[in-house]
């Protein structure tokens, strides 16, 4: 153990030197992270749009929607509401980016509703395609709600009740509360990391792997240098060597990535969430890097062609583990293929602590995976790398 | 260059008790208390066979050459010697303790000086040899005190807060043997250390290997060049595709080639009559007397010289020049397989 720590010294004392290790590991993710959560527009974390309304008819039915749903909506901060006084001017301010959509409703809208003709509201969308959506989700769900009102009206009235101004003052009671079923999305729940985490996790674990190949690196340097028949002439056994190695690759990818983790924590308030499992997520990210750098490494003859190789791995999975795009907005078909990655795992990992309930058991099944894929390739990758140094 | 190295209590003991070896022209001779022996080593890459079947010992404060060609097989039977390359078949004892890959105790009794540069061009000569020290368990004030001591054997002390990446080709060798020393090895493995070197670089290297083997190392010495083993190895081990060909001292390795020394004299007078009485000497195989002179064909050249130029001289011969060329160990790695060292 100890020769293994004097290697490991060596080797990041001569990583911090040539600082390249500092460049690839640290400055490069670091500006990378900030400015991605400061260029991309919050719009998946913190959604808010605005609508312009045009209420051609004034009816009581036309309020229900305008004041009681709309303002529902202003209420909870999602959208602000503005008063448009005809369609075109509506339009153009959709046109303008001035209003997420617009809706437009038309005259005689509130006397079809009670005389059970058929009734339609338009919906204009601009460039902002979550805006128009969830103005469609609105009014979609409004027009349910009044189908419903006129249902029970019409069944009153075929039962031979009495439809007066009591029963339908309670049918217009009942379209302006919330629904009696409340639909939770669990899925949206659980990924809720902000923009600032999800991209200061994601570069974290793509740049990780430019970290933990200094390790196996060394060896390889150490090969091409000629010092490695020194280090084995030493009385140190080989696995010490590759041991140190290793532990060096570890040393540099823990403070890759608990570097990325305050910094942005910090500077662009990412919330990364509780401490003590962020560490233990990182830790078997960290180890999973090590293990897929060390095994790709013994793939190469020289450093430079290590160097080489493992860039492409790190971006391959990146770009597959959904670094770079999140996979809410992937295909199913990538999202199963993510799986292979460390990087699906550990931003899955994130994006659960990012709920602020979630616990160990919530983080395990991501740790478990990525400490599995470091000790299986790792320990292939050392295997081949133990045999290649005494052949 | 100057080297001095101390030996630890039991290593001086043990060189002075022992004699020097008497090895004879035959793998077979085994110095006794050998610091490294080596038995039957043997190593294939794919098909081919690197080393066949090597035997040598080494005693404390013997230099031990093995002198062959490129691609002889020296520095593959160097790394099974020292325990840095699996070996097929064969056993290796250093220090009586025996030697594989992972064998920590035997190791430490090892110095080895690669044939390639082995040191950190991104650390200063202060850095490396701490690092290398504590891989052999060196550390505190031990350690700092044994790297000034060997910066100051090869000369290094002003420079050893310098990155070796700026050092001159000389230094960086002197540099490669002193970390080689750092932890007072008994055997000191030397591949080719001069390979590239400078001829005032070169001396010192030979120098130094002089005054370590005098002050009881083992040293196994590598080398093409038939210069280097002359002058330094006790004993050489003549190896060729892998094996061991011969074995011995210089004169016992010639005595095998069984040929005479030439001595020519550049001369003028009555030369027939030098002849005449020349070739009454004892040891004297032949007189040829050609334009410029007298050519002789003798057994031990150094010893009769003397005699030979009175004689000459006493029949009226003046000698201008003389030149004795004595058969060499290039002769004898001719002689064995053929060809020449540096073919």
């Amino acid at each position: 153990m100890r020769a293994a720590l004097v290697i490991a010294g060596r080797i990041l004392r001569q990583r911090l030197r040539d600082r390249s290790a500092i460049i690839f590991a640290v400055v490069t993710p670091l500006g990378l992270a900030l400015a991605f959560s400061m260029l991309i527009p919050n719009e998946f974390s913190s959604f808010h749009t605005s609508f312009v309304v045009v209420d051609q008819d004034g009816g009581h039915v036309a309020k229900i929607l305008t004041d009681d749903v709309l303002g529902a909506i202003v209420d909870a901060g999602v959208a602000d509401v503005q008063t448009g006084t005809t369609e075109a001017a509506a339009a153009e301010s959709v046109r303008a980016g001035e209003a997420g959509a617009a809706i437009l409703i038309p005259a005689g809208f509130t006397a079809a509703i009670e005389t059970g003709k058929p009734a339609q509201v338009t919906i204009l969308g601009g460039e902002f395609a979550v805006s128009l959506e969830v103005a469609r989700s609105v009014v979609s769900r409004f027009a349910s709600d009044v189908g419903a009102a006129q249902l029970m009206i019409a069944t009153t009235a075929a039962t031979g009740g009495t439809v007066d101004a009591t029963t339908i003052s309670q049918a217009q009671a009942a379209v302006a509360q919330p629904g009696p079923i409340a639909v939770t999305d669990t899925a949206t729940e659980q990924f809720q990391a902000n923009l600032a985490t999800f991209y200061g996790a994601a570069m974290a674990i793509m740049f990780v792997f430019f970290a933990t190949q200094y390790g196996s690196l060394a060896l390889l340097s150490d090969r091409e240098t000629g010092t490695m028949p020194r280090l084995l002439a030493a009385p140190v056994r080989p696995a010490s060597i590759i041991f140190g190695a290793s532990l060096a690759g570890l040393a540099l990818g823990l403070v890759s990535m608990t570097v990325l983790w305050i910094a942005t924590t910090l500077f662009v308030h990412a919330s990364w969430g509780s401490p003590p499992l962020v560490a233990l997520l990182i830790l078997a990210a960290v180890v999973a890097a090590m293990g897929i750098s060390t095994l790709v490494a013994t793939l190469a003859r020289t450093p430079r062609q290590a160097g080489g190789l493992n860039a492409i791995v790190a971006l391959s999975l990146a770009a597959i583990g959904g670094v770079f795009i999140p996979l809410s907005q992937a295909p199913e078909g990538m999202v199963m293929v993510s799986q292979i990655t460390p990087h699906y795992w550990f931003l899955r990992g994130i994006n659960t602590l990012a709920a602020s309930t979630s616990g160990l058991g919530d983080i395990l099944p991501s740790i478990l995976v990525l400490v599995g894929m470091g000790l299986v390739l790792g320990g292939i990758g050392l295997a081949r790398a133990r045999r290649a140094l005494v052949a | 260059m100057t080297v001095t190295t101390d030996l630890g209590p039991d290593e001086a003991a043990a060189s002075a008790a022992e004699p020097a070896a008497t090895p004879t022209a035959t793998p077979s001779a085994k110095p006794s208390a050998s610091v490294l022996s080596c038995r039957d080593l043997r190593k294939s890459f794919g098909s081919r066979e690197a080393v066949r079947g090597v035997s040598f010992e080494i005693a404390p404060g013997e230099t031990y050459g093995l002198l062959g060609p490129n691609g002889a097989g020296k520095t593959t039977t160097i790394s099974m010697a020292c325990g840095i390359l699996y070996r097929d078949a064969g056993e290796v004892v250093v220090a009586g303790r025996p030697l594989d890959v992972g064998s920590t105790e035997a190791k430490a009794a090892i110095g080895l000086v690669p044939q390639d540069l082995a040191i950190y061009p991104d650390l200063n000569a202060r850095e490396n040899l701490a690092f290398f020290g504590r891989l052999y368990g060196m550390g505190g004030r031990t350690l700092a005190t044994r790297i000034d001591e060997v910066l100051e054997v090869v000369d290094l002390t002003d420079r050893a807060k310098d990155r070796t990446e700026h050092y001159s080709g000389g230094m960086k060798r002197r540099l490669n043997i002193a970390v080689g020393l750092l932890h007072r090895p008994r055997l000191l493995v030397l591949d080719e250390p001069t390979v590239g070197v400078d001829p005032q670089s070169r001396n010192a290297i030979l120098t130094s290997v002089e005054a370590l083997s005098a002050q009881g190392m083992g040293i196994l010495y590598t080398t093409h060049y038939m210069e280097e083993a002359e002058r330094l190895c006790d004993r050489v081990g003549i190896i060729d595709e892998g094996r061991i060909i011969a074995e011995g001292t210089r004169a016992e390795l010639v005595a095998l080639v069984g040929g005479e020394d030439k001595v020519s004299l550049t001369a003028s007078g009555n030369l027939h009559t030098a002849a005449e009485a020349l070739g009454g000497i004892d040891g004297v195989q032949g007189v040829t007397v050609h334009g410029g002179g007298l050519d002789l064909l003798v057994h031990g050249a150094r010893r009769l010289l003397p005699g030979l130029l009175e004689a000459a001289s006493r029949d009226g011969v003046s000698i201008r020049s003389v030149e004795v060329v004595e058969p060499d160990l290039e002769a004898v790695f001719l002689h064995l397989t053929g060809k020449a060292l540096r073919d």
